[in-house]
């Protein structure tokens, strides 16, 4: 059994199917690319993986343990405790500072706020924003407030890391930064991570890449699989 | 740019513009009708009756006695407040997917001007509409409400219409201003194409409002003294001493509303040095990022509960003063017989008018808090559907949003109440003197605790409300957008 | 070709002999195809026929093969115009993989153009992690990692116009199938 595997995922929104039936696996401490055109499903199916979406159907296994069928605040403290989620914007709150919002999840986890922050300013170190540490999101540019987000998302040092297009808004070479900055740390942490682009450059970050054409994996890469079906 | 285009474009819109659309409307049309109402009752002819100048057509003493008859309009007036707050409140609604599209019609080439057009268009539109359907229920309401008794006399004074161009200056005067407020609040857009506004630190607030309260009341407390000076000519001293009265009110209640803004920011402050939770932190943030969001939000609310903590301390003053006659009639006449007992519940009646207006006023109020606050949540729908993403539990975030709604409404209610009753305080005296009988004015505690239960309680549903709109909010759905 | 005038360019910091020249050649342009000492001998011997270097004199303690060159003033205009010059931006479209691709469909092969299209898509990717993973290495210079980054971009190029290739082809595939 694999570390983080999924069985048959089908999910539609409304009556436009978004993934129809996708197999996957991920091993731990891989870092895996899953790409494919815009509209292939790939944002959906990272969303049934870390537990944020419920699929249709199909089973997705973590560790050896069903987590589609948890409840709603079991897939919450799971994407808490043992996962991080990194998006393409927007998930920084605007009023709090770098470091209260990278402390943020440590203070969900109960941790003493002076520890959180400490611990906060280690991770923005980490990831060379320590200097904005007392800066509001809208005070940063987009590459400092994404690797913001990515301190934010390792703070509570999970096992896997879901990211979805995270340098999608950033010019080439701030986005080169967050990726290798996280890269580097989910190396160092043995993370595992799901990364989720339609960027070839950015793709080549992963160890392994899997394609994903209209709801469903596409290992040849023909890129045909739903004429052949 | 062509009329037609104009149109079309202001009226090229979603759902939430609709809702704005049909709100703004609404409050234009309420605010014709009761400013209509109010220039009926200045246009009540009077004839000289004995030593009372009255207008023996109508029932109710209220109308029908000149002397009380500035009152029913001042409350009028004051009613079209927290409807024009609501106004306000609505055209916040669905702002940012309008400020968007005004900046795509800006990045297509209108010129800033044309933008504020298009948008001073679809709210001018909008109260016009509503303007006229005021209009129509001001002449339709007159029909139905004629209704002589079988003395003649008449409930509401339907036989007496203001001039035209008094109503003609009102169906103007309201759509006018309406766009006025319209292209102030669309200042920001018309500056830049690109609608987004960078969220930076505002200063801290600093405690100046307290001033104009002290001003405020040191304003109604000459109100008195000056009239006793100025006894010669009680037309002209009349007309002054409403203004100063008129002064001393709006400096304590523009106090009291600027004042929850430092109120927020030191609240906040205060939350974020000794909460521990996250949500705390959340919510002090929030207050102290942008404090005005509590004056701006609440105004209406606190301008209703400074003048219900002025009635209720009216009405106290009053009651003591009744009290007070009655203490000194019976000990000129032991017997106990009190020998013209005065119409006490003529004027308790009155009260009971404005204490109903100021419920009305609370609930419009509250109807612009629950715009507001839904406003505020829906426009931060995408940072709210990333936290819960990240596995923070909804309960945090709802509880953010209470901590950061009720703490300045709170600390603002109990300000504006007290504020109200010190008002009416400056204004009367603390003490009541009728032939040497001398009774201290008590404070009206359980009135003001009634309204400040009132209106905590108004709050309490708004951010209930609230908390359904975050729930909609935080549906990851919201994650594709 | 561009070696004289890397060559050229390799001499301005001062004389240096064949051998040098090859290692400095090697050193500086990392992920470049390595020059060949032949190939060095022969530039230089070219260079001195046209005036741009001049043998700068020999060790001592070593045969002809030793001989040091320098710029002459002339080398050093000539440098300085082919910095300056601009480069034709791709003048003529050619490509072993153009080639294959049209030539398959030239033969009436779809699905041998696409089976190809695919396995170039996968050797291109492998290609590009192995020069992610060169630009991501903490002890790369500056020169690794804007080489480096000139294999990405062209790579990403590559790949784009792969993929959009393999996209003309299923459709095309699709039409000829679906009649």
């Amino acid at each position: 059994m694999s570390y983080l595997s999924a069985r048959g995922l089908v999910r539609s929104y409304g009556r436009t199917p978004a993934l129809r039936g996708v197999n996957l696996d991920v091993e731990e401490g891989e870092i895996v690319a899953v790409t494919g055109p815009s509209g292939c499903g790939k944002s959906t199916l990272l969303h049934c993986l870390a537990g944020i979406l419920r699929p249709d159907a199909g089973e997705v296994t973590y560790r050896g343990r069903r987590i589609d069928t948890l409840s709603e605040g079991a897939r919450a403290a799971l994407r808490r405790t043992e996962f991080g989620v990194l998006f393409q914007f927007g998930q920084l709150v605007a009023e709090l500072t770098a470091a209260e919002n990278v402390a943020l999840p440590l203070l969900l986890a109960g941790t003493g706020r002076r520890e959180a922050r400490t611990a906060a300013l280690s991770w923005l170190d980490r990831l060379g924003v320590a200097d904005f540490a007392d800066q509001r999101p809208g005070e940063m540019s987009g590459g400092q407030q994404q690797r913001c987000a990515v301190a934010r998302a390792l703070v509570t040092e999970p096992r896997v890391l879901f990211c979805d297009e995270p340098t999608g808004a950033l010019d080439s070479l701030a986005g080169e930064q967050v990726l290798g900055h996280l890269v580097r740390l989910a190396r160092e942490q043995r993370t595992t991570v799901v990364l989720v682009t339609h960027d070839v450059q950015v793709a080549a970050y992963g160890d392994r890449e899997i394609m994903l054409r209209d709801g469903a994996a596409d290992p040849t890469g023909l890129g045909t699989v739903a004429a052949q079906q | 740019m062509k009329p037609g285009t104009l149109v079309r474009l202001a009226l090229a819109g979603t759902r939430s513009d609709t809702v704005r659309v049909a709100l703004t409307g609404l409050s234009a049309g309420l605010a014709t009708l009761a400013y209509l109402a109010a220039l009926t009752v200045i246009v009540i002819p009077t004839v000289e009756d004995g030593g009372g100048r009255v207008s023996p057509q109508y029932r109710h003493a209220l109308i029908a006695e000149a002397g009380l008859r500035p009152g029913v309009v001042v409350v009028l007036v004051l009613l079209t407040v927290p409807v024009l707050a609501l106004a306000g409140q609505c055209a916040l609604l669905g702002a940012p997917s309008r400020d968007r599209r005004l900046s795509a019609i800006r990045l297509a080439g209108a010129s800033p001007g044309q933008a504020i057009a298009i948008a001073a268009t679809e709210t001018g539109l909008a109260s016009v509409l509503g303007t006229v359907v005021g209009l129509g229920a001001y002449f339709g309401g007159r029909e139905f409400l004629h209704r002589p008794d079988a003395d003649g006399r008449l409930p509401l004074p339907t036989d007496v219409v203001p001039p035209v161009w008094w109503i003609a200056a009102v169906c103007v005067g309201i759509p006018v201003v309406a766009m006025l407020f319209a292209v102030l609040q669309l200042r920001r857009v018309a500056v830049t194409p690109f609608g987004v506004v960078r969220r930076v630190r505002t200063r801290a607030p600093l405690p100046w409002p307290g001033a104009l309260i002290v001003v405020g009341l040191i304003a109604t407390a000459t109100v008195v003294p000056l009239s006793r000076q100025l006894e010669g000519d009680p037309e002209e001293s009349g007309a002054l001493l409403l203004v100063v009265l008129l002064c001393g009110l709006g400096c304590a209640t523009i106090g009291v509303v600027t004042g929850t803004g430092w109120i927020s920011y030191r609240t906040g402050w205060l939350m974020h040095r000794f909460g521990r939770r996250p949500a705390t932190l959340l919510a002090a943030r929030r207050l102290m990022a942008d404090p005005w969001s509590g004056s701006r939000t609440l105004a209406a609310l606190l301008a209703c509960l400074v003048f219900g903590g002025g009635a209720a301390g009216v009405r106290s003053s009053f009651a003591t003063d009744f009290e007070a006659e009655r203490l000194a009639a019976q000990r000129s006449d032991p017997s106990g017989v009190i020998i013209e007992p005065r119409d006490t519940d003529f004027y308790f009646g009155a009260f009971n008018l404005v204490n109903i207006a100021i419920g009305v006023g609370l609930v419009i109020a509250a109807g612009g808090l629950i715009v507001a606050l839904a406003e505020s949540i829906v426009s931060r729908r995408r940072a709210y559907a990333a936290l819960v993403a990240t596995g923070v539990p909804r309960s945090t975030l709802a509880k953010a949003v209470m901590w950061q709604s009720l703490v300045p409404a709170a600390a603002g209610i109990v300000v504006a109440l007290a504020v109200g009753a010190a008002l009416s305080q400056s204004l009367f005296g603390d003490e009541v003197e009728r032939e040497g009988i001398v009774l201290e004015v008590p404070v009206p505690v359980d009135d003001l605790a009634l309204l400040g239960a009132g209106a905590v309680a108004a709050v309490l549903a708004v951010v209930g409300v609230g908390l359904l709109f975050l729930r909609a909010s935080t549906a990851l759905e919201e994650l594709r957008v | 070709m561009s070696t004289p005038h890397v060559l050229l360019g390799l001499l301005v910091d001062g004389p240096k002999h064949g051998y040098d020249l090859k290692r400095a050649h090697d050193l500086k342009l990392p992920r470049a195809k390595p020059v060949a000492f032949g190939q060095v001998y022969a530039t230089l011997g070219r260079l001195v026929r046209d005036g741009l270097v001049v043998p700068a004199g020999q060790d001592r303690d070593a045969g002809p093969d030793r001989t040091s060159y320098e710029l002459t003033e002339e080398g050093r205009k000539a440098l300085k115009e082919w910095i300056a010059a601009v480069e034709a931006p791709m003048p003529h479209l050619s490509s072993v993989l153009l080639a294959k691709v049209v030539v398959a469909l030239l033969v009436g092969d779809v699905n041998q153009a696409r089976e190809y299209l695919a396995a170039q898509r996968a050797a291109h990717t492998t290609r590009l992690r192995e020069l992610t993973g060169v630009k991501t290495d903490p002890d790369a210079s500056l020169s690794d990692v804007i080489a480096a980054d000139f294999g990405i971009a062209h790579l990403d190029a590559d790949l784009r116009w792969l993929q959009t290739t393999l996209d003309r082809v299923a459709d095309l595939h699709r039409e000829v199938t679906t009649r």
